[in-house]
């Protein structure tokens, strides 16, 4: 951790910590784990997600942030062999419950992967409203209205507006990356999972994302899983940390509001992970 | 246990630089020796390679050109040479309209199939499309000869249908349609599953993603394979011997029977006059240049394509 967010943490420590899981809660994970042909990845994480407010998970390589990430929305369910158990709640829904179709349920549950994957055939337009149109809106003021406001809430909307026939190819990583959020926008979610968005981009491209997602919590809640303590530290209201156990199943070690957990964790682990004693 | 060492006061720090120095010098000299050596063996090598191939193309140019050069070749029907005239052989026009009919038949059959249960092997885990799989990939490499028994046996002899264009298209329906399920999974394996993912993260049901995201991002590699696919058949012999009649008739019927260029050419070189065996290799320069500019269409296509997507 560099030293400027140290002072910056020693800064709020005397800042009166508000934990954001005291306001609306968007989605519960209650003993949340994930097996891959019987051996566990994930074990009984549990944990609320506040609304309108920005999750990190956090920890080492192997502490299974990405596999908790995608139970979320259900994106295991095209893996052969993985299992999910435990209750994952989004608003009064149980998202395994089998009561809304998985389909209604990832367009309520937004996705921004590693890296960039905008549509290779599509055009900008169309990589845009390719959300809306696959659940069946055809109404062009509706798509025309979609793309405006999406790519304007993704940050994206001055710098393409001009050409947006032109294939997603034509734009950088961070742009793309832009992109593919203003395409998760536009089938208005109420969360937005975001699996290491930044890792693949550069430095500047990285800052936008950034400031992106601090602008974004009042539209819809953010969870984001990041390798990046930094990254965590400056976007986040709540983190949780996961840690490798023993048999090797990510466990949670902590969840606590990101102020509190990087300057005063309960868990000595914690402690050890954020001044890079490991990980 | 330790080493024991000689001492050696006369060999200084200096001495071991210089024989060091010496020493890889030498190396360096052997190894330009063996790479010297190793080009010249390459070259010879790429030579002997590329000797027969020069040499029928310039074969197959120099008996070749003159035949699609002299009138007739592409619009007359074939002569039988006389005695008195060994050089009236005619064209080729039942042959090259029966090429057509017998390849555009044959498309249409089996292009759409292919590509339909290609997609369908791609995409799905169970049991019967890793059946299909494992005899699309088998079928790939059996004896073309085999597909034209299996049109005889079906079509000619079982449907009573008789040695006719379509038995020809059928059989190299047959031929083609492995290939095309093959070539066709590729493509749509390759797509990269983070495209798939992001479609179904969008609330796309499968069936939506697997043909509005993963197919269109297929389709250069699909084009590519059945544009290599038809190629292949353009050229194929003995399917069509077997059991599409050799008529000198120039017909689009798929139930009368006609002839190809490849099978023209198998009857010229088996008969028993010069001019005929003459005008074999015009209809080998036709079909490879056919064969070429398919080929080349289907390199254009995908680096056009590519060009697109990067």
């Amino acid at each position: 951790m560099t030293e400027n967010t140290v002072n910056m943490l020693k800064e709020v420590q005397d800042q009166e910590i508000v934990d954001p899981r005291t306001g609306p809660i968007a989605m519960r994970l209650s003993d949340v784990s994930v097996a891959f042909n019987g051996r566990m990845a994930v074990r009984d994480v549990t944990f609320d997600v506040p609304a309108n407010n920005v999750t990190a998970l956090i920890g080492p390589s192997g502490s299974g942030k990405t596999t908790l990430l995608r139970s979320l929305n259900r994106l295991h369910d095209l893996t052969k062999g993985a299992k999910v158990s435990g209750k994952v709640m989004l608003g009064d829904d149980d998202v395994y419950g089998g009561n809304i179709p998985v389909t209604v349920l990832r367009s309520r549950i937004g996705m921004v992967f590693q890296r960039p994957n905008p549509f290779p055939t599509m055009s900008l337009y169309d990589n845009v409203v390719s959300g809306l149109r696959f659940n069946g809106v055809k109404k062009k003021s509706i798509l025309d209205a979609a793309v405006e406001e999406s790519l304007k809430a993704a940050a994206l909307w001055d710098e393409i507006k001009d050409r947006l026939k032109a294939h997603g190819s034509t734009l950088s990583g961070g742009q793309q990356q832009r992109l593919c959020i203003a395409r998760a926008l536009a089938v208005e979610p109420e969360v937005l999972l975001m699996d290491e968005p930044t890792s693949a981009l550069d430095p500047i491209a990285t800052q936008k994302i950034e400031e992106l997602i601090s602008q974004l919590k009042s539209r819809v809640t953010i969870v984001i899983v990041t390798h990046n303590m930094q990254q965590a530290a400056r976007v986040s209201d709540l983190t949780a940390f996961l840690l490798m156990g023993e048999d090797r199943a990510g466990e949670q070690i902590e969840v606590a509001p990101t102020l509190k957990l990087f300057s005063q964790p309960d868990d000595p682990r914690t402690m050890d992970y954020i001044q890079g004693r490991f990980g | 246990m330790t080493q024991q060492l000689t001492p050696q006061p006369e060999i200084t720090s200096s001495d071991i630089r210089a024989h060091l120095r010496e020493r890889a010098a030498s190396t360096v000299r052997r190894r330009m020796f063996t790479s010297n050596v190793m080009t010249v063996l390459c070259w010879v090598a790429i030579i002997l390679s590329a000797v027969p191939l020069v040499a029928l193309l310039i074969k197959l140019f120099s008996k070749g050109v003159p035949v699609l050069l002299k009138s007739g070749f592409f619009t007359q029907l074939p002569q039988q040479p006389t005695l008195f005239d060994q050089t009236n052989t005619g064209g080729v026009s039942n042959a090259i309209v029966g090429t057509i009919a017998v390849i555009v038949y044959a498309i249409l059959a089996s292009v759409p199939l292919g590509i339909i249960v290609g997609i369908y092997t791609a995409e799905s885990d169970s049991k019967f499309a890793a059946t299909i799989r494992v005899i699309a990939s088998t079928m790939v490499g059996a004896p073309s000869i085999l597909m034209g028994l299996f049109a005889f046996g079906v079509i000619v002899v079982q449907l009573k249908l008789g040695f006719s264009i379509l038995a020809g298209s059928f059989a190299l329906s047959v031929l083609m349609l492995p290939v095309l399920i093959s070539s066709t999974e590729i493509a749509v394996r390759n797509v990269p599953t983070t495209l798939r993912e992001a479609g179904l993260a969008l609330g796309a049901k499968p069936s939506t993603t697997s043909l509005r995201i993963v197919l269109p991002a297929a389709t250069t590699g699909i084009v590519t394979g059945a544009i290599l696919a038809i190629s292949r058949a353009v050229g194929e012999t003995a399917p069509i011997l077997l059991v599409i009649g050799g008529a000198y008739a120039v017909t689009w019927k798929p139930s009368d029977p006609g002839s190809a260029l490849s099978v023209s050419m198998y009857q010229d070189v088996a008969s028993n006059y010069d001019s005929l065996k003459d005008q074999a290799w015009g209809i080998g320069l036709l079909l490879v240049l056919v064969i070429f500019v398919l080929s080349f269409a289907a390199r254009i296509w995908a680096a056009r394509k590519q060009k697109v997507q990067r």
